[in-house]
């Protein structure tokens, strides 16, 4: 009780001298000279005009003085995102960081301070290079691959042929694109949203659409990584919106029924060489898509090879939770509203909607097609052939609740995946096949 | 002119890439396919050839595993290993809860009560 009172006199006690020093001070100045007395007043009302003027300055560099419509539009946009992720369970592994980066992106700030995603020396910008150098996709490949299993998908390989079927989206989107008035390379990178591949899609227009490329003609082409990403992502978040009145559409209500049989089991020695034999087969036929597919097999071989539980735990866990955080987030961000907001990116937004339907049409008829072929037991649903887009494991999902709803005991996701995952391998060869055209 | 001559080249190239493409990620496909249908049997088979058994055909080994075990058993199991494991909580015994206190009277302020009852 003592020390606090001891502690607070001494501490009315500075505070009451310090006045009475400074007016001494005063006074010896207005002692010695009338004239700096003057000067003071004057320094004094240049300290109110400065302050004013720092208030003005600063408020100059806030987000309310230099907020446009643009950056306004896009921060709704980015909030649509988390709301979708979180009230409908739409992907919120994407589009939680993909909606917060949409509005770290587009948060004004005065250009020149590294602070923006496109200013070199940013922390953003150094983040970005990951994205626009093609970096993460295969950081993510090798997650997806060694969680993958691609079991059915031996059991059964005529269903690879529903994956490629799919990539029919690929390509007439890249037509259309075409016939939209973009230049080649570009028409390339906004096709390849068909594929349903966040990441070959980024691969692929970081290498093709990058802003950096000239032309032949001497044009250099644009920049589109953010919307196509941003397209490309938010379509994959929505197959369960988009697939399943095609699939009523094209699907008789008979074939939805059908029962496909259940895959044989599949032997470990099958499981370890297919990585192998999957990996030098389609790198050797498009040696362009080897960064995509080498990392996807060698994580499948990390998962299959039973000898190294370690790493492929980490490649499916840590790895890849690290890499999408960052891709994220970054992929958000890049939706800058002086960039993003153009004609192209609605083009491109209008674009990725057809290819999805087109892709899914593709493989919904191709599995239509392949019936007629088959007999008895070995018939296959219809149904699967939506989920030859990749979009892993959404479309799968997609595929087993629609078969669910026209008959409660038909499971179909085990059948699903098989053409699910040939629908990955089949985008990342068809990437690689417009990389090595265009590229 | 030279704008339109280019326009023309680009969707003529475009049909180009469009009927390659579609064919090569067929191919690409249809190969990964047929392997799997074919060759790999016959890679199991030769691998066994090496390792021993010499008189064994094609045939007999085209499906190694099991027919009858099929991926709705292994799932089936599996579910119920998992079940067991990780739903056992449910089944605690509940008694557990209101087992009776040792003390049955704790005036935890009363001097009497602190002298006869020693901690």
């Amino acid at each position: 009780m003592k020390k606090i009172l001891l502690i607070f006199g001494v501490l009315s006690l500075l505070i009451f001298i310090r006045p009475a020093l400074g007016l001494n001070t005063n006074t010896t100045n207005n002692n010695s000279l009338n004239t700096t007395e003057q000067v003071n007043t004057s320094e004094g009302d240049n300290v109110y005009e400065g302050a004013f003027k720092g208030i003005k300055q600063f408020y100059n560099y806030t987000g309310f003085a230099n907020a446009t419509s643009g950056n306004l539009i896009m921060i709704f946009i980015g909030i649509i995102f988390i709301y979708l992720g979180i009230k409908f369970d739409y992907e919120p592994l994407l589009l939680i960081p993909i909606g917060a980066g949409v509005i770290i992106g587009n948060i004004p700030f005065v250009a020149g301070n590294q602070t923006g995603i496109y200013e070199t020396g940013s922390v953003l910008n150094y983040l970005y290079f990951g994205v626009v150098k093609g970096v993460y996709p295969p950081l993510i490949f090798l997650g997806i691959g060694a969680m993958t299993d691609f079991s059915s998908l031996i059991a059964n390989p005529k269903l690879m042929l529903l994956g490629a079927a799919a990539q029919i989206g690929v390509f007439a989107t890249f037509l259309g694109a075409l016939y939209l008035g973009f230049n080649l390379p570009e028409a390339g990178a906004i096709g390849i949203i068909g594929g349903a591949d966040g990441p070959t899609a980024i691969f692929l227009s970081s290498k093709l659409a990058n802003g950096l490329n000239v032309l032949a003609d001497g044009t250099t082409v644009k920049n589109l990584i953010g919307p196509i990403a941003i397209a490309a992502y938010s379509y994959m978040a929505l197959v369960p919106v988009i697939q399943p009145p095609l699939m009523r559409l094209l699907i008789s209500k008979e074939d939805r029924k059908i029962k496909m049989k259940p895959p044989r089991a599949v032997s470990q020695k099958e499981k370890m060489i297919f990585p192998i034999v999957a990996l030098i087969l389609t790198t050797f036929i498009s040696p362009s898509a080897l960064p995509l597919l080498g990392m996807l097999f060698f994580g499948n071989l990390l998962k299959e090879s039973g000898r190294t539980e370690r790493l492929a735990d980490t490649a499916r866990t840590k790895l890849i939770d690290i890499v999408t955080i960052l891709l994220g987030v970054t992929v958000g961000a890049s939706t800058q509203a002086d960039i993003f907001i153009t004609k192209d990116s609605m083009l491109i937004f209008g674009l990725g909607a057809i290819s999805f339907v087109i892709a899914t049409c593709g493989g919904l008829l191709f599995a239509k097609f392949m019936n007629l072929f088959l007999k008895g037991d070995n018939k296959i649903n219809p149904l699967i052939g939506a989920a030859g887009v990749s979009a892993v494991p959404d479309s799968a999902r997609v595929v087993h609740t629609e078969g669910l709803k026209s008959d409660p005991s038909n499971y179909l996701l085990m059948h699903a995946m098989a053409p699910n995952v040939s629908g990955v391998i089949g985008s990342a060869i068809a990437a690689g096949i417009i990389l090595s055209f265009l590229g | 002119m030279t704008h339109m001559l280019l326009y023309i080249d680009q969707i003529s190239e475009g049909y180009v890439i469009l009927i390659t493409g579609l064919l090569i990620v067929f191919g690409a496909l249809l190969t990964l396919s047929l392997f799997f249908k074919f060759g790999l049997p016959v890679m199991l088979y030769i691998y066994k050839v090496i390792t021993k058994r010499k008189d064994k055909k094609i045939k007999d080994i085209k499906v190694e595993a099991d027919e009858a075990f099929t991926g709705e058993i292994a799932a089936a199991i599996s579910v119920a290993i998992h079940m067991y494991l990780n739903e056992q909580h449910d089944n605690e015994n509940a008694i557990l809860t209101i087992k009776q206190a040792r003390k049955l009277y704790s005036p935890w302020s009363s001097k009497i009560y602190g002298t006869h009852n020693k901690l």
